[in-house]
């Protein structure tokens, strides 16, 4: 027979304080855990989104970003030397998408626009909706060579002046109205942050004849490296690389911050297994004399040890629940809207922190685990005592 | 060497469980010569525990008066006790609560902390009352590192150390077996017999009573009959 | 023996909870002195910008659409007699990196005449403004940017010469020689050169675009600034090159969000650090206090004053807090002392660098945890009642 889990329960329940104590450093920790984790996974999610192994971003060369690259037309028309690129099945073009970005400073609304971020602007011919394999209109599109534009799906969740139906001014000196007509989703990815507009009338507007960057989607035979690499080679001389290659680079500094998230995670979580250790170390100690008892009328070594665990994985998931509640509180109150800027890109990808399952359900075994580390030891130590002498105990 | 009498005068001492008033000490009066040994006996719940404890200040009586020495402790603020307990009472517990992580000769200087006393003095002191208690040779030892019936030694030594006029004990022996018991008896006649101190002793065992000069029996909180010990007759109180 | 010793060894009597408690302090508090020094070293960065009073004027639309170069002469002429502002700096963005390296340096083409007095925080000496008078080449460079390349490549001292290799169009590639490296904190990951130098470069190349990207006005008090601010937004509304002013925190703060507000995020943890920090001493304390009631009570029986009692109670809470913090910053400070942060690019983790200031907050801010932690015990031995605890004898 085990011991009955009403006898951990109430155990907890007979130490208030000091289990309430834990708890809340549990839940604390769990909670700041968990935003943690949802706001990386938020960022990843959106990255992931931007992983089409067969899509390339094609650059000047010397440019490490669609923001700081300048393509002229006649770079274009050698990337019709490239082979293995992807048609349209219904005009049997090939999938080639000469785009042009420029940037426009927003208010963000979760702050009620006392700070901007710059969102990208994307100048798109219809070629761009077949390359772009994830991008969806939701509703009406722009007509081309209109002052139309639609707007991403995050993008117009989190910043202002671009909701339908309003203008934003764009253009080289900033004064021309584009009308919101639309809006797009990207799955999630980094595209939906962008604007996109037609891209003669946008390069118009900026007194442009280059454009920044061309993205090609490949056919499914094609192998994107090699087509990389001939594209760097002498006769188109641009710089290429695969989309997953592009973001990998952009995330350089979402990485470091990520990096530095991770580190403060763990050290909290070390710290919450010492936190955990103590208290069940304490626990125990007081009770070397009942677990001496458990053992005098029959129970095992095991059952007393497992007791101790039983007892501590009560513990955190309690303080687990307490934390994942906290934080899912604080997203709905305090909002779960975040956005970053690429490495290079001086635009911005917008995200929400939103906790999945995954990470409720993950939190809870990670912080079970933590406590099961910390209770072990005591818990060995204790069913270790020799019955006589704790019976003497004072 | 000074010795202190103790007198109490109608004590009561009622506590208060659940609204219901439990009378512990009802109206009991005793006299305690200086220099004089007595042993308090009696049933669980007769109330010798809480005597001690209201005779060594740490509680006061609902009513009655208590004097030790030229004392009145009835008088006095816990404050006043409490400074009066460090000079003039010196307390043995059961479980000797020595501080585990001191050693004999730090345990027994902990109350000479509380003196305006140069640390010369102060080991001197502490050397003085280990060689009393028979233990010159364990000063550095931990309590862990010590019998039960050494560790009551240390306690002892630490109880006389500051030289008080009354020494309270607490079922001293309780805990020990017989042959330590008696040991740790002999000791606390010694000071009696040696350095005058008034004992006032709580035991449940008989043969500890025996060494006492008196012995006083409670019951329900009140004196119940009352003994001398003819093997011990009483010294004059000087 | 004194009754401080009593109570240093009071912190041996359970070693094992002694020690757990501890490390469960001073790992959140390795996490606090980093992200209190972060803080701290964005008010003393902020403070200094302050202090230098520079509003930054772009374009309405954003930090890359250009400004002309007349702008400077439009906002200089609001104050002919230089009653108001000193001097104004344009600046044109140059992103150049090191031929083969990833990470792009923030660098930045300034008006010559005016730079050494718009950036005194540069602390330029005379012979140092002489030689960037003399030079065309002339560069200054901060001590982050320095220290970075400076293990790698020769040249990163002064008298030093250096080749950037710009990220935007048209990509040219430039050799600067160092008259100056920067000590400001403010400016260790900047690299100044002449705008002269660049237009030069960009008319050799065929290319005339005298544009900037910033103009920094350095103004003579506060009010100035405000005064400035609003005058050169309204001077310049409704013509092509709208602009927005900010003073330099601001500027900066846009920045810092951009990147995902990781001093917000530092400033999040801190509290976090201490709630926790709290409660692992606070749950320590209460259980040492419980484990101990009846020896407290023996010493209150010897004679001991209860507010002896408090004070020694409260003296182990003290203790433990400063063990803890010790144990937590000093690791932390030694590893920011020999890596230097701001080596890390222009996250705004950059600025971090370990003040006395810092350490001293982080140590304070423990003891005020450790006597919040001590006080309810200590209150508690204060009033613990002598006889009670005695009885529990048993």
């Amino acid at each position: 027979m085990a011991l009955p889990l009403s006898y951990n329960w109430r155990n907890l329940f007979v130490r208030k304080t000091t289990t309430l104590l834990t708890c809340l450093v549990i839940a604390t920790v769990v909670g700041v855990f968990t935003w943690l984790v949802g706001f990386a996974g938020a960022l990843n999610r959106s990255l992931s989104y931007a992983n089409d192994a067969h899509k390339l971003i094609v650059l000047k060369q010397g440019a490490t970003s669609e923001t700081n690259s300048a393509i002229l037309p006649e770079d274009y028309n050698k990337l019709s030397q490239v082979q293995d690129v992807a048609v349209n099945p219904k005009t049997g073009e090939p999938l080639r998408s000469p785009e042009m970005i420029v940037q426009v400073s927003l208010p963000r609304r979760r702050d009620n626009g006392t700070t901007f971020a710059n969102v990208a602007v994307r100048g798109v011919t219809d070629a761009a909706f077949g390359v772009h394999r994830n991008v969806k209109l939701l509703g009406k599109g722009f007509s081309s060579g209109s002052m139309e534009v639609i707007v991403g799906e995050q993008a117009a969740k989190q910043f202002g002046g671009v909701q339908i139906g309003d203008t934003i001014n764009l253009g080289y000196s900033g004064n021309r109205g584009y009308k919101v007509v639309g809006y797009f989703s990207a799955n999630g990815g980094p595209m939906e942050t962008e604007i996109w507009g037609p891209l003669t009338t946008l390069m118009n507007s900026y007194n442009r004849n280059m454009y920044s960057s061309v993205n090609v989607l490949l056919n499914d035979k094609a192998d994107p490296d090699k087509v990389a690499k001939f594209v760097q080679g002498p006769s188109v001389d641009l710089n290429a690389q695969t989309e997953p290659a592009y973001w990998y680079d952009q995330s350089k500094n979402i990485r470091i911050y990520l990096g530095i998230v991770g580190g403060l995670v763990s050290i909290m979580c070390v710290a919450a297994i010492f936190a955990i250790a103590n208290t069940m170390y304490a626990t125990v100690a007081g009770r070397t004399r009942e677990f001496a008892m458990l053992r005098t009328i029959g129970f095992s070594k095991n059952q007393i040890l497992l007791s101790v665990v039983i007892e501590a994985v009560f513990l955190a998931l309690l303080g687990g629940a307490m934390g994942c509640i906290a934080c899912e509180a604080w997203l709905v109150l305090a909002g779960n809207t975040k956005d970053m800027f690429g490495a290079t890109t001086f635009t911005t990808m917008a995200f929400e922190i939103k906790l999945t399952p995954y990470m409720v359900v993950g939190a809870l075994l990670l912080v079970a685990g933590v406590a099961v580390l910390g209770a072990l030891p005591p818990a060995v130590r204790a069913s270790r005592v020799h019955v006589i002498d704790a019976l003497r105990e004072p | 060497m000074s010795a202190a009498d103790i007198v109490a005068t109608s004590v009561r001492k009622v506590y208060h469980k659940d609204r219901i008033e439990i009378p512990v000490l009802d109206g009991l009066s005793l006299k305690i010569d200086a220099g004089e040994f007595v042993v308090l006996m009696g049933p669980s719940g007769s109330g010798k525990s809480t005597l001690l404890h209201l005779i060594g200040g740490l509680d006061s009586p609902t009513s009655g008066s208590i004097r030790v020495g030229e004392y009145n402790l009835e008088r006095m603020t816990e404050r006043e006790l409490t400074a009066w307990r460090s000079r003039h009472v010196g307390f043995i517990f059961q479980m000797y609560h020595l501080v585990p992580v001191l050693t004999a000769a730090q345990n027994v200087e902990l109350p000479l902390l509380l003196f305006k006393m140069s640390s010369a003095e102060r080991r001197e002191r502490v050397a003085t009352a280990l060689k009393v208690v028979g233990l010159a040779d364990r000063t550095d030892h931990r309590p862990n590192q010590l019998s039960g019936g050494q560790e009551q030694r240390v306690a002892i030594a630490r109880a006389i150390v500051t030289d008080p006029d009354v020494i309270l004990a607490d079922e001293p022996t309780g805990d020990l077996d017989a042959k330590t018991s008696e040991e740790i008896l002999a000791l606390l006649n010694l000071l009696n017999s040696e350095f005058n101190k008034t004992i006032l002793m709580v035991t449940h065992d008989p043969r500890a009573a025996s060494h006492g000069q008196r012995v006083v029996h409670l019951e329900k909180g009140v004196l119940e009959r009352e003994e001398r010990n003819p093997a011990r007759p009483a010294m004059a109180a000087s | 023996m004194t009754i401080a010793y009593v109570m240093m060894q009071n912190l041996r009597r359970n070693r094992t909870r002694t020690a757990l408690t501890i490390i469960a302090f001073a790992l959140p508090m390795a996490i606090f002195v980093a992200a209190i020094s972060l803080v701290v070293a964005l008010i003393e960065i902020n403070a200094i910008s302050a202090r230098e009073l520079r509003l930054g004027v772009h374009h309405k639309t954003t930090l890359v659409n250009p400004l002309p170069e007349g702008t400077r002469r439009k906002i200089e002429a609001l104050d002919p007699g230089g009653k108001r502002l000193t001097a104004v700096c344009g600046m044109r963005w140059f992103g150049g990196k090191i031929p083969n390296e990833s990470g792009t340096i923030q660098s930045l083409a300034a008006d010559a005449d005016t730079f050494p007095r718009v950036y005194s925080d540069a602390e330029l000496t005379p012979a140092e403004i002489e030689a960037w008078n003399r030079d065309r080449a002339a560069a200054v460079v901060g001590a982050g940017v320095a220290e970075t390349y400076g293990s790698k490549y020769s040249g990163w001292k002064p008298g030093g010469r250096v080749v950037l290799k710009s990220t935007v169009p048209p990509y040219l590639e430039l050799e600067f020689h160092i008259v100056k490296v920067m000590q400001a904190k403010g400016q260790a990951n900047v690299f100044y050169f002449r705008r002269d130098y660049l237009t030069e470069s960009f008319k050799t190349a065929g290319i005339d675009s005298p544009d900037c990207n910033i103009f920094w006005v350095k103004c003579n008090d506060a009010a100035s600034l405000a005064a400035l601010q609003r005058e050169i937004d309204q001077t310049f509304a409704n013509s092509p090159n709208e602009t927005k002013s900010e003073d330099e925190n601001t500027f900066r703060a846009g920045f810092t969000q951009a990147l995902g507000n990781l001093p917000g995020l530092m400033r999040a943890m801190a509290i976090v650090v201490v709630v926790i920090i709290a409660l692992v001493a606070g749950n320590t304390m209460m259980m040492s206090f419980r484990e101990r009631t009846r020896e407290l009570a023996v010493f209150k029986a010897i004679g001991f004053q209860s507010w002896r009692i408090f004070f020694v109670v409260l003296t182990e809470s003290l203790l433990l807090a400063l063990l803890g913090a010790l144990i937590g910053i000093v690791p932390t400070t030694l590893f920011l002392l020999s890596f230097p942060i701001r080596r890390m690019g222009y996250l705004p983790i950059s600025a971090l660098t370990v003040s006395p200031w810092a350490v001293v907050i982080s140590v304070v801010i423990a003891l005020i945890v450790g006597f919040a932690a001590g006080l309810w015990p200590a209150y508690q031995a204060l009033r613990l009642k002598t006889v009670d605890a005695l009885r529990r004898v048993g």
